[in-house]
């Protein structure tokens, strides 16, 4: 059956690609709304998740603000603003210009006007992370350690509060409201039914909305297909101007330009040039948007929808693999970094492989726990997963975090060897290979026996007969 | 200049230390063969040498065909290799599964010595590859399927040096699968243990104890130079006459010295034959109701394959036959 699935996923994924050299941007797309009266032309809208994407970026950038201590409750107050939301407008902290690379908003509101990302964030609990939380709990949590952290950093448990927060947000917030929610519930019929207005007075009909949110989440530029994985990578990482300047107006609009979180990291995974998954997924969303849009406003015949569900069943699979292919290369990386401790030949080295390890491992962790808040339960691979991983990795002096006390703090009660911890990544990236058939595979660890094979180049007349 | 590399390529094993029939292991191989029949068994130099050179050998039909297959199967071997299990794909395979099932404690060994891992490792290796190829030659003696694919080896009635090449291309597949399961086995144990120290003592970019077994003549196990060991050697290692031996006609000689390097393994399971006195020549070859030939290569390709599809095919036919007799 899942195999099955998973050829009817790539054939799609075969028609998709041949589409995508015409190299289509999503929308605009003509009004079909029947009761809309206004002047607008164009019935795509996804600010909102463009929104919340800027919000959890900026959480991530003001995790790093802490000073141990003294601005802690300012700074927990400013962190909050940005998960709860806040009638203020708000600046953006994480998108902000840099030499050459001009972004066209500089405020929330400029985007949009009251989103959050709290209220959106994965409502059931979190077997990854201690304390018996939900989703909204676990950032709350985070943004409390945060605040009172330096620079977002935890040496004693071994978090990085930044890495954390946001890896766990494209996951708990995006991820799961697209596969959970507007691409799963939004798509029967009489939820948002596409002859009715998503909400009164909207230009777009329920079915539109609901499918541009789910590409609002995905945070893949309008223009994707026109980008190289190179190019997709560069403009998140404001390197790019040009490649992100679809409409070449001299500033980046991150309203339609922008390659936020999920998108960047599908195109990270193509740079291997193995997978697909940002044009595939970028793809799907067209198809399935010119399939709503061909409706003109009327109800979709369960011939449509069931279309548009494999659609969606593209976007979810893909996706999910896609978050496997972020948690298998810092599973390779945190490998790397316990190496490079180990052989450290100084305390200032080792103190600075620790901090690249702490920064990995909550990328790994962010990931892990983004990945097991889709629509389906993981059931005992997220059990695996979650109890190789720990909820803290090995620290320095070998103990790691096995739990919180009453009051949200951290307690260590176990020791665990560095080697034990190593060989747990090996275990997580066959695992996360096993489960979930990652492609790309950046950092295999495995690959160091390769390259030992290799090294030995031991054909010793192997293929000798006597 | 492109047809100048492929000759190149096709002779590299001339120039490679790590095959067997290395221009410096041949010379090393002629010098032992001198000083064997020239000090030990008191052969004049001229007669010594014409023995070693013996263009009878070198040029008879038997080996012209050995030298033809030697051409027809490096073509064989370029297009083959890329599609073979590798070393690779087992020791990843391997690894993977000691991780999963974790008897031993992955790094539980990480106290021992550098220099304990790579004499241990040099030693397992070469153990293990030993060990497979007697394991590998004996069946293929054994079973009658890889019987009619091993009696192209075994239908040369001269022997060189590269005699070692007379193979089906079916054997070849075979052998290479072994190398690879064999050594990326031991390869994925010991990196499991012992991880990056892993590292094999080598001496020219080979493993020294395979090293020793070519600069001690390893190219006369295929040749007409009998050397001989002491009884008690040859129980430990295989001699040049011992496996002389194993290529004789003489029906008391089947399924003996199967062994490469080591004769351990026929002495353990039984198999081992020491050399004889040295004044009986050995006729080499198959018998003819083997249905083989020294010298016609359509012979030599073909009636493998069509021998393994009559065996094959076999059972069906008598079923078949049955059947008729019932309808």
């Amino acid at each position: 059956m899942k195999n099955a699935l998973k050829l009817g996923t790539s054939l799609l994924a075969i028609s998709l690609l041949t589409t995508a050299a015409s190299a289509e941007s999503y929308g605009p797309y003509p009004i079909t709304e029947k009761s809309y009266s206004g002047d607008k032309t164009n019935s795509v809208s996804y600010s909102g998740q463009v929104a919340r994407s800027v919000l959890v970026d900026s959480l991530k950038s003001l995790a790093g603000k802490g000073d141990g201590g003294a601005n802690a409750a300012e700074l927990e107050a400013q962190m909050m603003a940005y998960f709860k939301g806040s009638d203020d407008d708000l600046p953006i902290i994480s998108h902000t210009d840099k030499d050459g690379f001009d972004i066209k908003q500089s405020t929330l509101h400029d985007i949009s006007k009251g989103k959050n990302v709290s209220g959106k964030t994965y409502k059931g609990l979190v077997p990854g992370w201690p304390g018996n939380m939900t989703g909204p709990e676990v950032i709350e949590h985070m943004i409390k350690q945060a605040a009172k952290s330096n620079s977002g950093f935890d040496a004693e448990n071994g978090m990085d509060w930044g890495q954390l927060i946001q890896k766990f947000a494209l996951g708990a917030m995006a991820y799961n409201q697209v596969v959970d929610n507007y691409l799963d519930e939004k798509l029967l019929a009489d939820n948002k039914p596409n002859n009715k207005p998503y909400s009164d007075g909207a230009a777009y009909t329920g079915k539109e909305h609901s499918w541009d949110e789910g590409f609002g989440y995905f945070g893949a530029a309008a223009h994707s297909l026109d980008l190289t994985p190179d190019q997709a990578y560069s403009v998140t990482k404001k390197k790019d101007a040009a490649a992100a300047d679809a409409n070449g107006d001299g500033v980046v609009d991150l309203k339609t330009e922008m390659v936020f979180g999920n998108a960047y990291y599908a195109a990270g995974a193509d740079r291997s040039g193995k997978t697909d998954y940002l044009p595939t997924i970028t793809s799907a969303f067209i198809e399935g948007r010119k399939l709503i849009s061909s409706a003109n406003g009327e109800a979709l015949t369960d011939a449509q929808r069931a279309q548009l569900v494999a659609y969606a069943e593209t976007i979810g699979t893909e996706w999910e693999k896609v978050l496997a292919e972020a948690a298998f290369k810092y599973a390779g990386s945190v490998y790397k970094d316990i190496t490079k401790i180990r052989d450290a030949g100084s305390d200032e080295d080792r103190a600075k492989a620790y901090r690249d390890y702490v920064k990995h491992w909550g990328e790994l962790k962010g990931f892990s726990m983004a990945i097991q808040t889709g629509k389906e339960n993981l059931g005992g691979t997220a059990v695996r997963m979650n109890r190789l991983l720990g909820y803290g990795p090995v620290t320095m002096d070998e103990s790691v975090v096995t739990g919180v006390d009453a009051n949200g703090d951290f307690v260590r009660e176990k020791k665990m060897s560095w080697n034990a911890y190593q060989l747990n990544m090996l275990k997580v990236q066959d695992l996360l290979v096993k489960s979930f058939g990652v492609e790309a595979r950046a950092n295999d660890a495995t690959a160091d026996l390769a390259s030992l094979i290799k090294k030995l180049d031991s054909d010793s007349g192997g293929a000798e007969t006597d | 200049m492109e047809f100048l590399n492929d000759i190149a390529l096709v002779f590299s094993d001339f120039a490679n230390p790590k095959k067997r029939v290395f221009v410096g292991y041949l010379l090393l191989s002629v010098l032992i063969a001198l000083f064997w029949l020239v000090f030990l068994r008191k052969t004049p130099i001229r007669a010594a040498l014409g023995k070693v050179f013996n263009k009878d050998i070198f040029f008879s039909r038997s080996s012209f065909a050995d030298y033809k297959i030697f051409l027809i199967n490096r073509v064989f071997t370029f297009f083959i290799s890329p599609l073979l299990l590798t070393q690779v794909m087992i020791a990843t395979a391997v690894y993977l599964l000691l991780l999963r099932v974790e008897v031993i404690p992955w790094g539980a060994f990480s106290g021992l010595s550098q220099t304990s891992v790579v004499i241990w490792f040099s030693i397992a290796m070469f153990l293990a590859d030993d060990f497979t190829k007697y394991l590998l030659h004996r069946w293929m003696h054994h079973w009658p399927m890889l019987w009619s694919i091993h009696k192209v080896h075994h239908s040369a009635t001269t022997l060189t040096p590269v005699t070692v090449y007379r193979v089906h291309p079916l054997e070849g597949i075979l052998y290479a699968s072994r190398n690879a399961v064999a050594q990326g086995t031991v390869i994925s144990l010991f990196y499991y243990m012992f991880g990056d120290r892993v590292d094999l003592v080598t001496i020219v970019g080979v493993n020294v104890l395979v090293f020793l077994f070519h600069v001690t003549g390893s190219n006369l196990r295929h040749s007409h130079i009998s050397i001989s060991y002491w009884p008690w050697l040859e129980r430990v290692f295989i001699s040049p006459a011992q496996h002389q031996l194993h290529h004789s006609i003489a029906a008391k000689h089947f399924d003996k010295n199967f062994g490469a390097a080591l004769a351990v393994w026929d002495w353990l399971f039984g198999s081992l034959h020491l050399s004889e006195d040295h004044d009986t020549e050995l006729a080499f070859g198959l018998d003819a109701s083997e249905n083989s030939s020294e010298a016609d290569l359509k012979t030599l390709y073909l009636t493998p394959f069509q021998e393994i599809g009559r065996r094959i095919a076999q059972p069906f036919l008598a079923i078949q036959r049955r059947f008729k007799r019932v309808t």
